[in-house]
C-alpha cells in the first residue's frame, strides 16, 4: 500500500511529460481539460468570479463594514433610506443595513459549506457501501433514499426547526439531513459503474480487501461526483435556512440572515422599500451565482452528468 | 404487471407506516404541549383534565395506535388551533385557496414551460435559446418567496397595480398565480427542451427528413409526440410539490391555505394537524410517483415494469 503512495506522483510526472515529445498525442492531467472546459463556460466562469467576491466579502466583514451587525448606532436616521452613509440605508432598529446584509453573507454562506460537508460525510459512504455490495445493503439505503423522497422536505425541516428552536446547529443538521441524498446517488452511480471495470476485479485478483477497494479505488475514482454533490449542495442549504428563518424558526436576531430581513422587509415594503429589496438581491444573487457555478463546474468536471 | 403493483402499493404502506411512526415521535419530543401558555396558565387539575380528554396522558405507542387507528378511518382528530371543527373539516376549508392558486400557476406554467423549451429547442444556440435557458434557471434556482417579494415590489409597491396581498376577489390571485407558475414554467422549460434536442438527434428524424417530409410535419407529427414521454414524468410529482411551496406563497401573499395552515401550526404545536398535512402530503406523493411509473410504462413499450428493465 505505501508503495503504491510513493509510486503515483512520479507517473503523474510522467504523463505530464509526455507533451514535450510533440508527436505522439499530448497526454494530460484530467484536471487540465476539467479545467479548460470549465474556462469555456462563460456563464459559470462570472457565477464563480461573484461568487469568489460574495466570500471574500463575507470573510473580510469587519474592514469593508462601517458598523458591526447589531450595534444601534444610528436610531436617529431610523428607517433611513439608501445614502452616500448608508449604502443600503438603515434599518428599523438604527442599524447600518450593508453591514447587515454582508455579515449575512457570513450566516448565509457559512451554512451552505458545512452543511454540504456533513452531506458528503453521510453521502459518500452510503452512496459507497451500496454502489459496492448491491444487494440487500443497496435494498436498504435505497429504501431510506425513498423516504426521502416523498417525504416533503420543506414541511419536514420546518418541524425539525421548531423542535430543535433553529439556531445555526440545527439548521445545520437540517440542511445536511435532506442534503446527503443527492451525493449518495451521485456516488452510488460513479461507484456501481466503477465496481465491474478491469482495475477494480484486477485489484481484488491481488487480493485486495474489500476496505482496500473501496478506500483506495473507489472512492478516490468517484472524487468528482462528490465535488459536484458537493457544491450542490451549498445553494439547497442556503435556500433551506433562508426558508427557515423567513419563516420564523431559523436563524434568530440580531443574527442577520437574508430570509429573517426578508419577512421583516414584508413589513415595511410600501414605505421603506429598501428593507425588502437588498435582502432579496442579495440572496437571489448568491444562490444562483452558487448554483450556476456548481453547473459548470458539473458539467467541466464530468460531461457525462450533464442534465 | 399485478404483481409489480402488489409491490409497489406494499413498499407505499411501509413507507407510510415508518413516516409516521418518526413523525409522530418527533411531534411529541416537541418541548412544550399545545396548553403550557405562559399568560394565562391552567390549573394543574384543568390541565390534567384537558389532556386527558385528548388523551395527551397515555404511553406514547398507545397514543400512536389509536391515532393510526383513526387515520385510517379517515379521523384525523380535532385541531388546537381550531377545535370547533375536525381536522378534515379545516383542510376542506383550506385546501380551496391553495387548490386555486396552485392548480392556476401549474395549468398556465406547464403549457408556456413546455413552448419556451419547444422554441429553444427548436432555435438552438441562438438568442431564443438564452433566453429560454435564462428564465428556466431563474425559475429552478430562486426560491419562491424571492420571486415573490420581487413581484410585490414590482407590482403592488412601486407600480401600484395589483393588490399585494389577501384573498377573495380574483384580482388579488394575479400575483400568488405568476409565483406558482414560475417552478412549472422553469422545469418544462427545462425538459422539454432537453427532451425535443434528445428526439431531433434520433436516426428517425433524419429519415423523415431524408424522405421529404415537410419539417412542419416532422415536428409535430414525430419530434413533439416522442418528447412527450419524458415530460409525462414530471407533471404528477411537481403538481403535489406546489404543496409545499404554498407554504411560501401564502406566507408572503397572507392567503389563508394548506401552506398558512402548516406554518401556524407548527407555531402553535397543533399536532393534530401538522401530522395530518405532512402525512397526506407524503401519500399523495407516494402514489404520485407509482402513477408516473405505471403511466410511464404504459406510454413507452421500452420499459418493463417489476422484471427486467431495458434502458
Amino acid at each position: 500500500m505505501t508503495n503504491s503512495n510513493t509510486t503515483q506522483p512520479e507517473t503523474k510526472k510522467t504523463n505530464s511529460s509526455v507533451e514535450t515529445t510533440g508527436t505522439l498525442p499530448v497526454a494530460r492531467n484530467p484536471l487540465y481539460y476539467a479545467w479548460r472546459r470549465f474556462i469555456a463556460n462563460r456563464g459559470a466562469v462570472v457565477a464563480g468570479s461573484i461568487l469568489s467576491i460574495i466570500i471574500l466579502m463575507a470573510i473580510v466583514a469587519p474592514y469593508i463594514t462601517p458598523t458591526s451587525y447589531e450595534e444601534q448606532k444610528f436610531l436617529s436616521e431610523n428607517l433611513g433610506f439608501p445614502s452616500w452613509e448608508h449604502w443600503f440605508g438603515v434599518d428599523d432598529l438604527g442599524r447600518d443595513f450593508y453591514a447587515r446584509i454582508v455579515y449575512g453573507a457570513r450566516i448565509s454562506l457559512s451554512i451552505g459549506f458545512i452543511a454540504a460537508t456533513f452531506s458528503v460525510f453521510i453521502g459518500l459512504p452510503l452512496g459507497a457501501l451500496s454502489g459496492y455490495y448491491g444487494g440487500s445493503v443497496d435494498w436498504f439505503v435505497m429504501r431510506i433514499v425513498e423516504i426521502f423522497s416523498v417525504v416533503p422536505p420543506l414541511m419536514a425541516a420546518l418541524l425539525l426547526a421548531a423542535l430543535t428552536d433553529g439556531g445555526f446547529l440545527s439548521i445545520v443538521a437540517i440542511a445536511a439531513l435532506f442534503g446527503w441524498v443527492q451525493v449518495c446517488l451521485l456516488v452510488r452511480g460513479q461507484v456501481m459503474a466503477l465496481r465491474n471495470t478491469e482495475f477494480i476485479r484486477a485489484a481484488k485478483a491481488l487480493g485486495g480487501s474489500h476496505q482496500y477497494v473501496i478506500f483506495k479505488h473507489l472512492i478516490p475514482n468517484s472524487i468528482s461526483p462528490v465535488i459536484v454533490g458537493f457544491v450542490q449542495a451549498i445553494p439547497l442549504a442556503m435556500m433551506l435556512e433562508a426558508g427557515l428563518s423567513f419563516l420564523g424558526v431559523g436563524i434568530a436576531p440580531p443574527l442577520p440572515s437574508w430570509g429573517q430581513m426578508i419577512n421583516i422587509g414584508i413589513n415595511f415594503m410600501f414605505f421603506y422599500w429598501h428593507l425588502a429589496l437588498f435582502p432579496t438581491l442579495a440572496l437571489a444573487i448568491t444562490v444562483l451565482s452558487t448554483t450556476l457555478f456548481g453547473d459548470g463546474l458539473r458539467d467541466a468536471l464530468d460531461p457525462t452528468l450533464k442534465g | 404487471m399485478l404483481g409489480y403493483v402488489i409491490r409497489r402499493l406494499l413498499s407505499i404502506c411501509a413507507t407510510f407506516t415508518i413516516v409516521s411512526i418518526l413523525l409522530f415521535i418527533m411531534m411529541h419530543s416537541i418541548p412544550g404541549g399545545p396548553f403550557d401558555a405562559t399568560d394565562m396558565p391552567l390549573s394543574e387539575a384543568a390541565k390534567a383534565t384537558i389532556m386527558a380528554k385528548y388523551g395527551l396522558d397515555q404511553p406514547l405507542y398507545i397514543q400512536y395506535l389509536k391515532y393510526m387507528w383513526g387515520v385510517l378511518h379517515f379521523d384525523f382528530g380535532v385541531p388546537f388551533q381550531s377545535p370547533g371543527e375536525t381536522v378534515l373539516e379545516l383542510l376542506g376549508r383550506a385546501w380551496v385557496p391553495s387548490l386555486v392558486l396552485g392548480g392556476g400557476g401549474v395549468l398556465i406554467g406547464t403549457p408556456l414551460g413546455i413552448m419556451l423549451g419547444i422554441l429553444a429547442a427548436l432555435n438552438r444556440n441562438t438568442w431564443i435559446d438564452y433566453v429560454a435557458s435564462g428564465i428556466s434557471t431563474l425559475g429552478l434556482t430562486i426560491p419562491v418567496f424571492v420571486t415573490s417579494m420581487l413581484l410585490i415590489l414590482v407590482f403592488a409597491v412601486w407600480l401600484d397595480w395589483l393588490p399585494a396581498s389577501g384573498w377573495g376577489e380574483p384580482k388579488k390571485w394575479i400575483l400568488p398565480i405568476i409565483a406558482y407558475a414560475a417552478i412549472p414554467t422553469a422545469t418544462y422549460a427545462r425538459y422539454a427542451r432537453s427532451a425535443m434536442l434528445d428526439t431531433l438527434n434520433k436516426p428517425f428524424v433524419m429519415v423523415l427528413r431524408a424522405k421529404g417530409l415537410p419539417e412542419r410535419k416532422v415536428i409535430f407529427q414525430h419530434v413533439l409526440r416522442n418528447s412527450a414521454i419524458p415530460m409525462v414524468t414530471v407533471f404528477l410529482p411537481m403538481f403535489i410539490g406546489t404543496a409545499t411551496g404554498s407554504i411560501f406563497v401564502e406566507a408572503m401573499f397572507r392567503v389563508p391555505g394548506l401552506g398558512a395552515y402548516f406554518v401556524s401550526s407548527i407555531r402553535t404545536r397543533d399536532y393534530p394537524l401538522e401530522m395530518a398535512l405532512i402525512l397526506m402530503i407524503t401519500v399523495m406523493f407516494c402514489f404520485a410517483f407509482f402513477i408516473t411509473d405505471i403511466v410511464y410504462a404504459m406510454l413507452n413499450p421500452k420499459i418493463r415494469l417489476g422484471g427486467k428493465v431495458i434502458k
